[in-house]
């Protein structure tokens, strides 16, 4: 978690969950009433750019965010990261809200670019170089 | 799951077989044409999929069309699901 690039963001960094979110349990549906939606909201409102990923950009836990990290560090851009692990509740709610079943995300100036497999293709073409000026 | 032979898997009804994924993305995207590999595990996989349905769509909309398909199953009992899109037009250029 120390990685210069590595912006935790409070809410949803490394906090397990207070109760014992065996199964992840019913989430209200909706952001006014669910702090762990408004935190990823504005987690995406405030960084251009920002991974929603498994494990840290130092320590990744899965091959596709990996890959993800390894991109953006290869075209040195700043970004914030949010590691989904420690929380279930945080990628239930991550995927409801961008209609996105997988991790990693990248989203760029608060809009979903894609998961480990379009931002290869991004990466590859030149354009995740534009989309990230 | 690692470590669990895939026949097991596969008997259980837990995660659908190559074949499974390729039929259920065809039939829900009119005239997709979808190449699955089993690439490990038994529950990772990789799919090229081209469709003229994909036209005029962005990136992300081709693969959510792909993953509406699959529903639930994805990021679930299909753990990894490497995705390409493309049209029939965008085959030729590599």
């Amino acid at each position: 978690m120390s990685a210069s690039q590595f912006d935790p963001i409070p809410m949803l960094s490394s906090e397990p969950p207070p109760a014992p979110a065996a199964a992840p349990s019913a989430a209200a549906p909706d952001g006014e009433s669910n702090p762990i939606r408004a935190a990823i909201v504005e987690a995406i409102e405030e960084h251009k750019v920002i991974l929603f990923m498994k494990g840290t950009p130092d320590a990744p836990a899965c091959g596709f965010s990996a890959r993800t990290v390894g991109m953006l560090q290869e075209l040195e851009v700043p970004f914030a990261a949010v590691d989904i692990l420690p929380d279930p509740r945080v990628r239930q709610e991550l995927s409801a809200l961008s209609n996105w079943p997988t991790i990693p995300q990248l989203f760029v100036d608060g809009e979903l670019i894609g998961g480990c497999d379009i931002v290869t293709e991004m990466y590859e073409s030149g354009e995740l170089a534009q989309a990230l000026l | 799951v690692p470590g669990r032979p895939r026949a097991i898997l596969y008997a259980r009804g837990i995660v659908p077989s190559a074949v499974e994924i390729k039929q259920r993305i065809e039939a829900a995207i009119p005239g997709a044409e979808a190449d699955v590999q089993d690439t490990g595990g038994g529950d990772h996989f990789s799919a090229t999929v081209t469709a003229g349905t994909f036209a005029g769509l962005s990136r992300i909309e081709q693969h959510r069309l792909v993953y509406d398909a699959l529903g639930a199953d994805v990021g679930a009992a299909i753990h990894a699901l490497a995705l390409k899109t493309q049209t029939p037009a965008a085959i030729q250029t590599p």
